[in-house]
């Protein structure tokens, strides 16, 4: 796939007819190096459909998050994680640690906000032996941490950078591009936590948590006790899925008494359908070589 | 002397079957191994300083003009202007015979420690594990140790007898390696020169007025007679002469650590020169502790100093490793961190192995993470990070929440079959702040009743920036609490705190906690 050219091609069923030929004319003006460089949509998708299957996803045993994700987190792909504060965000990376170190595999924490507290994970349900725990100081500590994690194999790394502003930065979009090429070569997941986007073209997806809204319990003659929060999860870019898809997330707290319903927020109302791009039925004719610009 | 009467049998051969691998101008080889892009310069090794320094040892270009061991250092550049010259190097050398004594451990576990660039080893049945394409068993087995030994970056010299004389002779002689069948010991050794045997210079006159001027012509005279007149010098060369050991070989102990450095030609003051050489000598090191199935757990750095004195460092690794980048990270960093403070004039690199870390596969199960790359990895991020900001999370007892420890990360090995993933119990984390945030907090009229008052508004007493990043400002929506947290009262370091959960009205989620000592709030946590 690396490489490829992906084009704005109509891939639905009923085009499909008129795609091929459409691709197979801008296959025959283009030089031959560039040839085998250019993908319909439909072979793209058809490529990440085989990826898929090859690597299968790592469940985070979030329901919110594998719906969204169709399974779980992908493997080979960088996942960022957008949140403000009291987003739910830390208590998501919590829970894909708790999944991965649950079925017996290793996980990385890159934590540059240096928040773990290992009680709360140990009873969030992670496995404190088979999590590796690195607190760097700064953004570029954290990137080339995580970096190392990925390239030891680990098949969860997940990179928290603490509350806002992060520490260092926004980071290059290289060295991001640089991490998601490192969890693509290695087959690991790599969920990036950050307040705002950092990632920037290197995500395969981006999920937004929408600010929780605070779940109490009791009022009146009896003490107020934080039940939980509760949030929602939609989908701001995925490669393959249309943004705008969204899904509630409940979160309690360990004191919350069980059996206690966390109402989500709505979803939004949805957005409106965009246009279909047009299909390239003619393609322009090929520029002549001379009057090109000196 | 009547010697065919009087001739005594001796002892039959031992059956052993000895190696010996011998390198030739032994300080030039070692000097070679640690500087091997001196090989194609005329190089000499001398002793002494200044113009008083004679040469050991030439290389093939300097003797082909004129050099030879025991001129001086200016008589040999007047024939050989491009001369290099370096001193004898005791580290070069002791790293060089370690080597040595390696390669031939690869191949017995019954060797010996001979010095200046000797080792025996007993190779008695060794040889049926040779010769599968027709070739003498023996000769394979030579021509491998040859091999070895150049892999390792020494040109040694093989010979296989029944003796360790007749081995080293052996070994000394060109087109190695040279096999005395067992039992011709002393057909082999009888044309050879006397002064193979290296006797005492006493010893030596004596032969040479009594005539005898070959191995063989020693060999001959009664064993009994030259015992009664040369004494037990005597009788132990005459036992040499006819190719028996008059000492067996003697096994060395392995030594606890590997040793790898070299004497600077002139003292360096800068780092990136000397992480230039010291890389040369760890790839050596690293490569040794290969060969033997080992990796490093502690590396040990001693330097000696311009005009005088010594450094040691020491380096802990977190998991055995052998990868020479992490390794010369970890020197860097040690370096720059804390500076020799004088010009460095030698160095060696002391490696404390361990064996590698390893890993069963299993075909159900998770995979489980490369030993070799988790070592690697986990030494790059010591370097990187420090040793406290790497490792596993472990509670600690009690209950405050900023307390927590780390210990070195080692995960058990995966479940032999895949477990399936459980629903998560969706908790609530907490994001902790270390260190806590001191807030300054308005709380409502508690009255007369003593109770703590919850809180109606906080400000973080922090600094302007650090507020903006903080942002832990605000009316209070919501309080919930107190719970109470009190431990180590009996301490010299108490904990009496009353907790409070509190949202605040621009958004937030988070958990102050009063010192009930002191009266002062805290921010140390926030729902996250």
């Amino acid at each position: 796939m690396a490489g490829a050219l992906p084009l704005a091609l109509d891939t639905g069923p009923d085009d499909a007819a008129a795609t091929a030929p459409a691709v197979g004319r801008l296959r025959a003006v283009l030089p031959a190096d560039f040839r085998g460089r250019v993908q319909s949509a439909r072979e793209l998708a058809r490529a990440r459909r085989e990826e898929a299957a090859e690597h299968p996803p790592l469940p985070t045993a979030v329901p919110a998050l594998d719906r969204l994700l169709a399974g779980g987190l992908p493997r080979a792909h960088l996942v960022e994680l957008v949140g403000a504060r009291s987003s739910g965000r830390f208590s998501t990376v919590l829970a894909a640690l708790a999944a991965t170190t649950g079925v017996g595999e290793a996980a990385a924490l890159v934590d540059l906000g240096d928040g773990l507290d290992p009680a709360a994970a140990l009873a969030a349900g992670v496995d404190l032996a088979r999590l590796l725990w690195l607190r760097p100081a700064d953004l570029q500590g954290a990137l080339a941490s995580a970096e190392i994690a990925l390239g030891a194999g680990f098949p969860l790394v997940a990179l928290d950078l603490g509350p806002p502003p992060v520490r260092g930065g926004r980071g290059i979009e290289a060295a991001w591009l640089r991490l998601a090429r490192s969890a693509r070569a290695h087959g690991a997941a790599l969920l990036v936590a950050s307040p705002y986007r950092v990632s920037g073209t290197a995500a395969t997806a981006v999920l937004r948590a929408d600010r929780a809204r605070a779940v109490w319990q009791g009022g009146g003659a009896t003490p107020w006790l934080l039940g939980g929060a509760a949030t929602r999860l939609t989908i701001e870019k995925h490669r393959g899925t249309l943004p705008g898809q969204s899904a509630g997330l409940e979160l309690k707290t360990a004191e919350c008494p069980p059996g206690t319903r966390i109402q989500t927020p709505a979803a939004p109302a949805a957005a409106a359908p965009r246009p279909r791009p047009a299909v390239w039925e003619e393609l322009p004719e090929p520029r002549r070589a001379a009057g090109g610009r000196r | 002397m009547t010697a065919a009467a009087d001739a005594d049998p001796g002892p039959a051969p031992a059956a052993a079957r000895i190696a010996c691998l011998h390198l030739p101008l032994f300080p030039l080889a070692a000097r070679l191994r640690a500087e091997p892009e001196l090989a194609r310069e005329a190089l000499a090794v001398v002793d002494g300083n200044g113009n008083a320094a004679r040469v050991v040892a030439a290389n093939r270009l300097a003797r082909g003009a004129g050099v030879k061991p025991g001129q001086t250092l200016p008589q040999a550049r007047a024939l050989c202007p491009k001369l290099v010259a370096r001193p004898g190097d005791a580290a070069c050398e002791r790293a060089a015979q370690e080597a040595l004594l390696e390669v031939a451990e690869r191949f017995s576990p019954r060797v010996e420690d001979a010095g200046d660039g000797v080792a025996y080893l007993d190779v008695e049945g060794i040889d049926r594990h040779f010769g599968k394409d027709g070739t003498p068993p023996e000769l394979d087995l030579g021509r491998s140790l040859a091999a070895a030994a150049e892999a390792a970056g020494l040109p040694a010299r093989v010979g296989i007898a029944s003796s360790k004389l007749a081995s080293r002779i052996a070994a000394g002689l060109p087109d190695s390696p040279v096999i005395v069948p067992a039992g011709e010991e002393a057909a082999f050794l009888a044309p050879l020169p006397l002064s193979r045997l290296t006797p005492e210079i006493d010893l030596a006159a004596t032969l040479e007025r009594w005539g005898v001027r070959s191995i063989g012509d020693f060999a001959r005279l009664p064993a009994k007679r030259v015992a009664s007149r040369l004494g037990k010098s005597g009788r132990d060369l005459h036992a040499t002469s006819r190719g028996l050991d008059p000492r067996p070989l003697v096994p060395r102990e392995p030594p606890p650590a590997f040793h790898e450095g070299m004497s600077l030609e002139w003292p360096l003051v800068s780092l990136e020169p000397f992480l230039f050489v010291g890389r040369a000598a760890l790839e050596r090191l690293c490569q040794r502790l290969e060969s033997c199935g080992l990796a490093c757990t502690r590396l040990e750095l001693n330097l000696r100093l311009e005009p005088d004195g010594h450094q040691t460092r020491s380096l802990d690794l977190p998991a055995p490793t052998r990868d020479v980048k992490t390794l010369l990270t970890l020197v860097r960093l040690d370096l720059e961190a804390t500076p020799p403070g004088a010009p460095v004039a030698a160095f060696a690199f002391l490696a404390h192995p361990d064996r590698p870390r390893e890993a069963q596969l299993s075909l159900y199960g998770p995979a489980a993470l490369s030993p070799d790359k988790l070592a690697t990895a986990l030494a790059r991020l010591f370097a990187l990070l420090g040793p406290d900001r790497v490792g596993s999370p472990q509670p600690v007892d009690g209950h405050r929440p900023e307390r927590f420890a780390l210990v070195p990360y080692a995960p058990p090995p995966p479940p032999e079959t895949r477990r399936e993933p459980r629903t998560g119990r969706g908790l609530l984390a907490v994001r902790v702040l270390r260190p806590p945030v001191a807030l300054e907090v308005i709380t409502e009229d508690a009255g007369e009743t003593g109770e703590p008052a919850p809180p109606v508004e906080i400000r973080a007493l922090v600094s302007e920036e650090e507020k903006k990043r903080l942002r832990i400002d605000g009316r209070v929506k919501v309080a919930s609490g107190p719970w109470g947290l009190e431990e180590g009262w009996w301490t010299d370091d108490p904990a009496g705190r009353d907790y409070w959960d509190v949202e605040l009205a621009g958004g937030g989620l988070y958990r102050l906690y009063r010192d009930r000592a002191t009266g002062e709030w805290f921010a140390d946590g926030v729902y996250d």
